[in-house]
């Protein structure tokens, strides 16, 4: 035994691997590290959960398409609706609520846009901390309050002006633009316009708050950079932090577009629901959501509607989503530190 | 090293006088009042640029703020005295802070351009009031040549004004400044966020400058106010302790304080 | 350097002492219109909902008593005794199921994921987020009711409003375990904490009160939801049985009563809807308070 080591101690150390080239560095064999089961776990676990949402979404999108088949319904991209026609086969235009939705929604998004910035403006700019510190929440108040409750109050209260005051009104005098002439609107009040308001005021708490927080973002500096020039408060809002936020501002438009185009149970309750065009602005028509919402139990059993309700849900999703993934973007896309000229 | 002054102050009349002009904090409220300027006198005469100076806190930057009554910005101050331009006080009842501060420009600490290009920044103040597309380009043209920074942007004057340098950046805020012709210039420590090329070009233009106007620069740097004033302030707590030729400021001091401060030795 | 020559003849206008042209003055005094103007604005957005509470008290408060609120017998269909309770119950499950689902996955996207992977999941809880009701609706309605047969029953209910909430509780407990400050993180898994202890022991105590607030928002919107409701399960009189039997939801009481011709079933949809803003403000303003609260409390953390 001793003479094995003394006959290995004389040898010398072990010789290194030679180099595998004269210049890189002695290469060593290290083993990889095993990963054990449970470290595996470790690592993945916490992606279950996260994704949970993504799940539902799936399953959403996957209900729908299986539901609809992705059968070639008779004349999906007329405009012509008709379950039961008396003659002739079924005709299934989602076109008709399509254009309703949006017909309702872009107005409203307008007003809301534009009620929104005034408020936002008013707030950040014009009005002392104290008084908007009480203000702004009242505002965001209005996004608590649940649609069936707007529905409501829309259908047994506000209607009545609309009814008797406020389309009259729009009906004599505005006749002249398209779309509010022709027949008489009905003493009811609803339909598009009560649809429009009730729309703007679900919206208006999501534009405010908004604009509100990217008026709020400009820098202190900046602010005061454009009032040394001699300009106005106004002149400074409207030149620097707008053009500032913009990106807020955008994200606004986008996320209220879509909480307008998305609203379903208010609309349903006052929008008078019709499964046609209307000739002008006075009369019922339908909206995506309202009609998915309020027409599924007549849709029992005929495989056909239900596949024409699903795919207008999937058009209903695929707008939403995409305007909400949107208008998420923007928050923090140009949000104006746009460094270094880009 | 020392600056030379040019037509001697006290020649012709000041533009800027400022008489016993006092700021102070929580004087409506029941929270105790606190004076942050107490009867500050001082003129400003033509061509000159005078440094002001003092330690931290001691309200030099709310000084150079009530001379375009930006100091009304700040919520709880009351100002009491006089600010005159020309001969006019511009706390009068019937003048409003948008008309002083065309007269009355200022520039900030850090540049603060805004988000759109070189041309636009400098053309704000010039499209709030004139509409001939002309006489704005004539303006952005000769202020972008007063601030210095022509040379390095008429190639392109459409380039976004963020993607210029922070010490082009800081000229760029003094040639918008001057677009609009004012009298007078405030500078609140303007080089104190550029490194040491773009502060010897920001004084480079600054002595340019007080051959055609008033400036007025805070600053807490007194190595800066040697190389550029031609008169100095001394501001401690609130109240001016010394006021003069930058020569005789520098090397015969007539205020203990004076001496410290400059000296940065505080016995 | 050479420095660009200056025009000496061009001088700043001596003789303008303050800007008081027409234009001036005009600018002037349209910023200060538009400061008195704008705030008016403000009224667009607070008279409705003082209009709603007002038309909502006055039409439900004269007829409402405490017969009325809490009657449960199947004879009289003209109480809120019945939904009032099957909401309460709905709610509590549902909430448990939005927290199960939601919970576990928003720490895990703030404390595990990687930024990229993050950004993902955070993405798609706002895509869930935006999704209108009637859309979950119909993934209940065909997947619970249909598909695995359960008819129109408590549990489809219970689950899809449940799914409904879960973005809301995800997005705020991920919002909550990111805005822990760094430096408490650090000094906590630096000292040799496993994740899983710090989330217990460190996080969730700062993170509590965000949480609680995110779940009572999310009450406060899944008990005002129609749509996932009434397509799931359909009326009833009684109270549910079991998770197998109808159940009637306070929103469907509303949905169902209020075009209706019978004046009695049009003042029960008021009278519904006024609990329901009752609860939905309470909760409100519940939620202010905690924010406030918390922000308080938790300043010194946040340095």
């Amino acid at each position: 035994m001793d003479d094995a080591l003394a006959r290995s101690e004389a040898a010398g150390p072990e010789p290194l691997p030679p180099p595998s080239s004269p210049s890189s560095p002695p290469t060593v064999d290290v083993p990889r590290p095993r990963r054990s089961p449970g470290q595996w776990l470790q690592i993945f676990v916490p992606y279950i959960p996260s994704f949970v949402p993504l799940a539902i979404v799936a399953a959403i999108v996957v209900t729908l398409v299986l539901v609809t088949g992705l059968a070639p319904l008779n004349g999906l991209f007329t405009s012509k609706f008709a379950p039961t026609p008396s003659s002739g086969p079924a005709s299934w235009g989602i076109l008709v609520f399509v254009t309703g939705s949006f017909l309702t929604a872009v107005p409203a998004l307008f007003f809301s846009m534009v009620i929104g910035l005034g408020i936002a403006i008013a707030s950040v700019v014009y009005l002392p901390r104290i008084v908007t510190r009480f203000l702004d929440p009242c505002v965001d108040l209005l996004a608590g309050i649940p649609s069936v409750v707007y529905g409501i109050w829309a259908y047994l209260y506000v209607s009545t002006y609309f009814g008797s005051t406020l389309n009259p009104f729009l009906f004599r005098n505005l006749s002249w633009i398209p779309g509010v002439g022709g027949p008489a609107p009905p003493l009811s009040g609803l339909g598009l316009p009560i649809s429009v308001f009730i729309l703007t005021l679900m919206a208006l708490p999501i534009t405010t708050l908004l604009i509100r927080d990217a008026l709020r973002t400009v820098p202190r500096d900046l602010w005061e950079s454009g009032l040394a020039l001699g300009a106005t408060r106004w002149e400074v809002t409207r030149r620097v932090s707008i053009p500032y936020g913009r990106g807020g501002i955008l994200s606004a438009a986008f996320l209220g577009f879509g909480r307008a185009f998305g609203e379903t149970v208010a609309v349903a309750m006052v929008i008078n629901v019709e499964a046609s065009y209307p000739h002008n602005i006075f009369q019922g028509t339908g909206t995506v959501a309202s009609l998915m919402f309020s027409i599924l139990d007549s849709a029992y059993g005929n495989s056909q509607f239900l596949a024409a309700l699903c795919y207008m849900g999937l058009a209903l999703l695929a707008i939403t989503l995409t305007v909400n993934v949107a208008g998420r973007y923007f928050i923090s896309k140009l949000s104006a530190t746009e460094i270094a000229g880009l | 090293m020392m600056a030379a002054s040019g037509a001697a102050p006290g020649a012709s009349d000041p533009v800027l006088t400022v008489r016993d002009l006092s700021v102070i904090s929580g004087a409506r409220r029941r929270t105790k009042k606190r004076a942050i300027l107490e009867g500050v006198s001082l003129d400003f005469p033509p061509h000159s640029l005078t440094a002001v100076v003092g330690p931290s806190g001691c309200g030099k930057t709310t000084f150079v703020r009530s001379l375009n009554r930006m100091v009304e910005l700040t919520p709880g101050l009351t100002v009491t005295g006089e600010v005159r331009y020309l001969g006019q006080n511009i706390y009068d009842r019937h003048v409003n802070p948008v008309m002083v501060r065309r007269r009355i420009g200022m520039v900030f600490q850090r540049p603060t351009v805004f988000p759109t290009s070189v041309f636009e920044n400098a053309a704000f103040g010039l499209r709030l009031v004139h509409e001939d597309e002309n006489e704005v380009d004539r303006s952005v043209t000769e202020a972008l040549q007063r601030a210095g920074l022509w040379e390095e942007v008429k190639d392109d004057l459409d380039r976004p004004a963020l993607s210029l340098s922070g010490g082009q950046q800081q000229r760029l805020c003094i040639a918008r400044a001057l677009a609009v012709r004012p009298r007078v210039l405030l500078l609140d420590e303007p080089t104190s966020a550029l490194d040491p090329a773009a502060t010897q070009r920001v004084e480079a233009t600054m002595q340019r400058l007080k051959e055609d106007y008033v400036l007025v620069l805070v600053t807490h740097n007194v190595g800066q106010a040697a190389r550029v004033s031609d008169r100095i302030a001394v501001l401690q707590a609130g109240k001016l302790i010394e006021v003069g030729l930058t020569a005789d400021v520098l090397e015969r001091p007539r205020e203990k304080f004076t001496e410290q401060f400059i000296t940065g030795r505080f016995t | 350097m050479a420095l660009p020559s200056v025009s000496t003849g061009a001088t700043p206008d001596d003789n303008i002492l303050f800007d008081r042209s027409a234009r001036t003055r005009w600018r002037i005094g349209f910023d200060r219109w538009a400061g008195r103007l704008l705030p008016f604005l403000f009224l667009v957005a607070i008279l409705p909902i003082l209009d709603v509470v007002y038309y909502i008290s006055k039409s439900a408060l004269p007829t409402l008593t405490l017969k009325v609120l809490t009657d449960t017998s199947y004879r009289d269909p003209d109480a809120l005794g019945v939904p009032i309770i099957t909401t309460a119950e709905m709610m509590t499950l549902a909430t448990l199921l939005a927290i199960l689902f939601g919970l576990f996955g928003g720490i895990a996207t703030a404390e595990f994921l990687s930024e990229r992977a993050a950004g993902w999941a955070r993405t798609f809880a706002n895509m869930l987020a935006g999704t209108p009701s009637v859309i979950v609706g119909y993934l209940g309605y065909f997947a619970f009711c249909l598909y695995f047969g359960w008819g129109y029953t408590m549990i489809a209910g219970v689950l899809t409003l449940s799914l409904f909430m879960t973005p809301y509780i995800f997005r705020i407990a991920d919002l909550a375990f990111s805005s822990i400050p760094r430096h408490i993180r650090e000094a906590a898994l630096g000292s040799g904490a496993r994740p899983y202890q710090y989330i217990l022991k460190v996080g969730a105590p700062i993170a509590f009160p965000q949480i609680l607030n995110g779940v009572f928002l999310a009450v406060a919107i899944g008990v005002g939801e129609t749509a996932p409701i009434v397509l799931t399960t359909h009326g009833s009189v009684i109270l549910p049985q079991s998770l197998l039997s109808p159940a009637q939801f306070l929103t469907a009481t509303i949905w169902e009563n209020f075009n209706s011709p019978f004046p009695v079933a049009v003042a029960l949809a008021l009278q519904a809807a006024f609990i329901l803003l009752v609860v939905v403000v309470g909760l409100n303003i519940v939620v202010r308070i905690i924010s406030a609260r918390y922000r308080k409390r938790l300043e010194g953390l946040f340095q």
